[in-house]
């Protein structure tokens, strides 16, 4: 099967997570739960649908609350949001040429994600999926590594 | 509070060389007085999905002058949208937005000085550093009928590169171009720059 | 992926005998777990690599210092991402002198294991997108230039013989920048220029 998509250039999300990592990390007091359980897990086939639904669900339901964030988390979130749509882009006509197909393990995924996300208070679920941006990108990263480049 | 009576700047504009963004407008005059300026963004995310929410410029100290670099703001390859609102002592004027949005993949792109030297018999590149988002292609030969031409991705500037070995009594040639990859364009390539090795590779 | 975890000793009692207790936690599981290699010990630092060997994992860490009967608060690490952050040890490097040529062969550095018995796994496996970034000094030019390789070996012809070249090789894995652990310097020579020999006898 032609692997859609064929690349993803995570590297503008990557700095601006890390700028506010320590802050939003800090801020996740619950330890013991996490939102993006079971990654690891996500057969090859299956990785542009949940890359697809992940994606839109950083955009639906955890982008949009910033209210109680601070100006310089809220200035990074915006700067991960804005670097999702081209993302999200990358990804979009895979699904519009059948290349994005869902399982029903993919769908079972990241719906278990969702009720993840469910389990907590809207802003306590918010710090915590924005803490594991990291987990997603190095996740992404890893099925759609560029060839090295040289110098 | 104060009331809106000051004129809000007028002409907005960005100009982009490089991946660094200059907003500039028409400066607020009131004779004997200084303005101060604010600027927020809103990238295409929050005009998509937070319309309300604007965010202020990295650049947050009060700015005095009709400009703002707005590089550190724009971090993707989207659309972003500026307002600027001005202040004398409690009076601030209504803000001004931006009238085209502006895409970074619409910067100017200039190719990078070079300096093509030898050490020996081996060819070295060093091109000008033009910031964290620039990358280069370098592309060089031996100056011959035919000659193939090879390219090396640099990641960036301010350092010796190796670029090949060189056989004696041939003339090498490189020219390099600025590459970005967030928004997938190229600059026009630098000019040529050869060296050329003598006869018998001489001891250093 | 050797993680050891480092602490200063409570200000104002460097020198005091005191004793630390360290634990670790893994992040989505329920609860702080005991190293028992470092509980009441007076070491400030504590290797806790087996503990975080799972590499796609997250983990905290705290410790408490105590003295006679009193103890301190924990004190705790922020959210530890051992792929993403672990430092990536320089490969080895073997050079081997021509005449005007010098080969430089890499082998990237092995995932820390904890007994022999346990097959190596290289760093090269962990992060298939890893590449080197050779530099070579050139002690008489003064000169050093960069050169990025992407599989294990390199050779560097039309070298000046019997010249001096030195070699500094850093091992780059995508992902967020770590602290850079360059390989030793390491200089050889190339060989005596064999024709000179001849006409010089």
């Amino acid at each position: 099967l032609h692997r859609c998509p064929t690349a993803m250039d995570t590297d503008p999300v990557k700095q601006s997570f890390q700028a506010i990592k320590g802050a939003v990390q800090a801020n996740d007091t619950f330890k013991n739960v996490t939102i993006l359980s079971k990654l690891q897990s996500i057969k090859p086939l299956d990785m542009c649908c949940v890359t697809r639904k992940l994606l839109e669900f950083y955009m639906e339901r955890v982008f949009k609350y910033r209210e109680e964030l601070s100006v310089q988390i809220s200035r990074g979130v915006s700067s991960i949001s804005n670097s999702f749509l081209p993302l999200q882009r990358t990804v979009q006509p895979c699904k519009a040429r059948r290349l994005c197909p869902c399982s029903e393990e993919a769908t079972r995924a990241t719906s278990i994600i969702n009720s993840n996300y469910d389990q907590l208070e809207v802003q306590a679920a918010v710090i915590k999926s924005l803490g594991e941006l990291d987990v997603f990108i190095a996740w992404i990263d890893k099925h759609y590594h560029p060839e090295p480049s040289t110098a | 509070d104060g009331v809106a009576v000051l004129p809000a700047p007028q002409n907005l504009s960005v100009h982009s060389t490089n991946m660094k963004h200059i907003l500039t407008w028409s400066p607020v005059v009131v004779p004997g007085q200084t303005i101060y300026y604010s600027v927020q963004y809103q990238g295409e995310y929050e005009s998509l999905y937070l319309s309300h929410m604007w965010i202020p410029s990295h650049w947050d100290s009060p700015i005095a002058k009709p400009e703002c670099d707005v590089t550190d703001d724009i971090t993707a390859t989207v659309w972003y949208n500026f307002r600027v609102s001005a202040t004398l002592g409690s009076q601030t004027s209504a803000w001004s937005i931006l009238e085209h949005p502006f895409n970074r993949n619409s910067t100017v792109l200039t190719p990078p000085k070079t300096e093509v030297t030898k050490d020996g018999s081996h060819m070295v590149i060093e091109l000008e550093d033009l910031g964290p988002h620039l990358e280069f292609n370098v592309v060089y030969w031996r100056s011959e009928p035919d000659a193939e031409e090879r390219s090396k991705l640099i990641k960036n500037g301010g350092i010796s590169v190796h670029l090949q070995t060189m056989e004696p009594g041939a003339k090498y040639c490189a020219k390099a171009q600025t590459l970005v990859k967030a928004i997938e364009r190229r600059s026009a390539f630098s000019r040529v720059e050869c060296v050329e090795v003598e006869g018998e590779a001489l001891p250093l | 992926m050797k993680n050891v975890l480092h602490w200063d000793p409570p200000e104002g009692l460097t020198g005091v005998e005191v004793l630390y207790t360290v634990q670790y936690f893994i992040y989505g599981q329920k609860k702080w777990l005991d190293k028992p290699e470092c509980r009441k010990s007076n070491r400030t630092y504590c290797d806790l690599s087996a503990e975080t060997s799972d590499y796609e994992h997250q983990y905290y860490a705290r410790v408490k210092a105590s003295r006679k009967a009193t103890c301190s608060k924990w004190t705790e690490t922020g959210r530890f991402y051992p792929y993403l952050e672990t430092q990536i040890g320089p490969p080895a490097v073997a050079l081997t002198a021509g005449e005007k040529s010098i080969s430089v062969v890499l082998t990237a550095s092995e995932k820390w294991r904890r007994t022999l018995e346990e097959g190596a796994v290289s760093m090269q496996q962990v992060y298939p997108a890893l590449v080197y970034n050779v530099s070579m000094y050139s002690p008489q030019s003064h000169r050093m230039w960069w050169q990025c390789v992407a599989n294990g070996s390199l050779v560097v012809p039309w070298l000046e013989p019997d010249t001096l070249y030195c070699v500094r090789v850093e091992a780059l894995v995508p992902g967020p920048p770590r602290l850079p652990l360059p390989s030793e310097k390491q200089c050889i020579s190339t060989l005596k220029d064999q024709t000179q020999e001849w006409k010089i006898k």
